[in-house]
């Protein structure tokens, strides 16, 4: 075939991308370095998100732990609700909640109005040290122990015949056993609220929820009622199984007050979907910027080598022009450089950000979550930047005179 | 080829130089046309819009009958691709591609289909004598070699025109004969061949000698070229 005289010049792909990596490749020394700065602010990128996700499910997992499963029943009607017709909860409500399917351990618990009694342990007459003090008194049911997580330093917790028979039994929160200097429950010692002597047959050392309870006296509901004539509890906590938290919330206001249910508080946890997304954001939000930053630092890199390249190869220009290169060949050809540079910083950082991630993650044996679209994504983003820092040094070389560029390039 | 009064300035006001002027002239095709003059002369300046890689500022120049200026970018720019091979003076081959990617280098751009570039690469590298140096780098090569694989190159597309600048200017003499008896086969095969030299003996073996002093083109006659070989 004889091309005709007016046939403009054409320039297969094949030889575009064949050209491109030639050029490349003339230099690896030079297009690693350069390729460095995409694979920086892409590995950041693809790290910053599979960290932020592999924490959010982190915090999720932990969240399940405890809060997921706490569903807590009260009487306060909150800020607007003073005027509000209370009611009671009932004293059987333990046993009510216990009964629903999904309930792993409930008590109630009421603070108790001792009015203002001093409590101390053996009387004693020290004129220096105090030996009276200001402990709250909490009524506590038998259930309790289990629903708020407890353990228990030494003795036992009460039970149900302690508080049918009134019994003054008390239990010690760890900060009010130790200010009250009882450190063992063997002996059988005993603690005085005002005249009130209450044997003591346990220290609680640990709660995971209500952890006020470990600075007061707990003591069993029975004998609250006989010696301080409480009237009802005021709290009710539910350790629920894991997944029935929200079914739990649902029923448990009909079943300690099946009257009006409208009128107790049931506090459950927020839905783990929501958390998890406003924990991610708040960590992306952060991070990403810092990606985003060094991606743009990569892209001027690229930029930058990208156009000394192009000064550096005016004569080649020179002579793809002379040999018949179209402008639009030799902008595609410094184009497609930069984009290559950019497509492979990509996937190096793509595969440096979920190696981090997963060192993270190790770290912190955590489980490494990531979205598989990411580092799927990151390469091509990695190009979309080769492409675009690519822009202004392909113009400048495709502006270059044939003649102009071979004479520049001298000898 | 036909030139008729063209001129080229570079620069502007009293900055201007007048490189070429009124130059006028006529190839036609398969003519052997050396262009002489001293450096400087504007004779790099005429081979340039000849071979459509400058413009003139004044004048009309017509390549196969189609008048240049009119021609846009694109055109011109295929032109160079098809028709015209270039033979720079400073070779210009890409040092780290080997000699027959380099050759291959100015069928990229010409429709040539990709199957049948490496044959004709070789073929072109064969006419002059090079291949048993295929496959080397350019750095590896003697200046008379590099020479003759800017001439493949510029040859390998099957141009119409073949425009040498300084063919022989780096080269010895030895070297510098065997390039001439290339550009003799060249031409005994049909190809236009224009040469720009200041070196007399490679001027005498053209057809024509056209000399240039200072932007001023002369058709030197017959008669003149005994004197011309005494110099």
């Amino acid at each position: 075939m004889k091309p005709s005289p007016a046939a403009r010049a054409r320039f297969d792909w094949r030889d575009l991308i064949a050209e491109a990596l030639a050029g490349l490749f003339a230099r690896p020394g030079r297009a690693l370095l350069t390729v460095l700065g995409a694979v920086l602010g892409i590995a950041s990128l693809v790290a910053t998100l599979g960290v932020a996700h592999t924490a959010g499910n982190q915090i999720i997992s932990s969240f399940n732990e405890l809060s997921a499963t706490s569903v807590v029943v009260t009487t306060d009607r909150g800020f607007f609700g003073d005027n509000a017709p209370q009611v009671a909860l009932p004293w059987d409500s333990e046993s009510r909640l216990s009964r629903l399917n999904g309930v792993a351990a409930a008590g109630s618990m009421a603070d108790v109005n001792i009015g203002g009694d001093l409590t101390s342990s053996v009387p004693l007459n020290d004129p220096l040290g105090q030996t009276e003090f200001q402990v709250p008194m909490v009524a506590a049911s038998p259930g309790l122990y289990p629903a708020v997580r407890g353990h228990l330093a030494t003795g036992r917790w009460f039970d149900e015949g302690h508080s049918e028979r009134a019994d003054r039994v008390a239990v010690l929160g760890a900060g009010a056993a130790q200010r009250l200097n009882i450190t063992r429950v063997g002996q059988q010692p005993v603690v005085f609220v005002g005249d009130v002597d209450f044997v003591v047959i346990g220290i609680l050392d640990d709660v995971l929820r209500h952890a006020d309870l470990l600075n007061s006296v707990i003591v069993p509901e029975g004998t609250a009622r006989d010696l301080y004539d409480l009237q009802s509890p005021t709290t009710v906590q539910i350790d629920t199984q894991v997944g029935a938290a929200e079914l739990i919330a649902s029923q448990a206001a009909i079943a300690v007050s099946p009257n009006d249910p409208a009128l107790v508080r049931v506090q459950s946890p927020p839905s783990p979907e929501s958390l998890q997304t406003q924990v991610e954001s708040d960590v992306n939000a952060l991070f990403l910027v810092l990606g985003a930053v060094s991606l743009l630092v990569g892209a001027i890199g690229i930029a930058n080598v990208t156009l000394v390249s192009v000064l550096e190869r005016v004569g080649e220009i020179g002579l793809r022009r002379a040999l018949g290169a179209g402008r639009r060949h030799i902008a595609y050809q410094f184009l497609l450089e930069s984009t290559g540079i950019g497509l492979f910083g990509g996937v190096i950082g793509a595969s440096a950000g979920v190696l981090i991630v997963v060192a993270v993650s190790a770290s912190n044996d955590w489980t490494p979550v990531l979205d598989a679209r990411i580092p799927l994504a990151a390469p091509l983003l990695g190009a979309v930047v080769g492409l675009l820092a690519g822009l202004y040094p392909a113009w400048r070389a495709s502006r270059l005179e044939p003649v102009e560029s071979l004479r520049a390039s001298g000898a | 080829m036909e030139l008729e009064q063209v001129g080229r300035v570079f620069g502007e006001g009293d900055a201007a130089v007048h490189a070429l002027a009124d130059a006028t002239l006529q190839v036609h095709r398969g003519d052997y046309l050396s262009i002489m003059g001293p450096s400087g002369s504007g004779k790099s300046t005429l081979l340039n819009i000849m071979a459509l890689l400058d413009r003139q500022t004044s004048g009309a120049y017509r390549f196969d009958g189609v008048d240049a200026q009119s021609l846009s970018e694109g055109r011109r720019t295929g032109l160079r691709a098809h028709r015209i091979g270039f033979v720079f003076q400073a070779f210009h081959l890409l040092a780290h591609r080997d000699v027959t990617e380099n050759v291959i280098m100015s069928m990229l751009y010409n429709r040539m289909p990709r199957s049948s570039r490496r044959s004709m690469a070789l073929e072109a590298l064969d006419r002059v004598g090079l291949s048993h140096r295929a496959d080397f780098l350019p750095t590896k090569l003697s200046g008379g070699e590099r020479q003759r694989v800017a001439i493949a190159r510029a040859i390998a597309p099957r141009p119409t025109v073949l425009l040498c600048d300084e063919p022989t200017g780096n080269l010895d003499q030895g070297t510098g004969r065997s390039i001439l008896d290339l550009f003799e086969e060249l031409r005994a095969s049909g190809l236009t061949v224009v040469v720009v030299t200041h070196d007399p003996r490679v001027g005498l073996q053209a057809d024509r000698i056209v000399e240039v002093e200072d932007g001023l083109v002369e058709l030197l006659p017959q008669s003149h070229r005994p004197a011309l070989s005494e110099r």
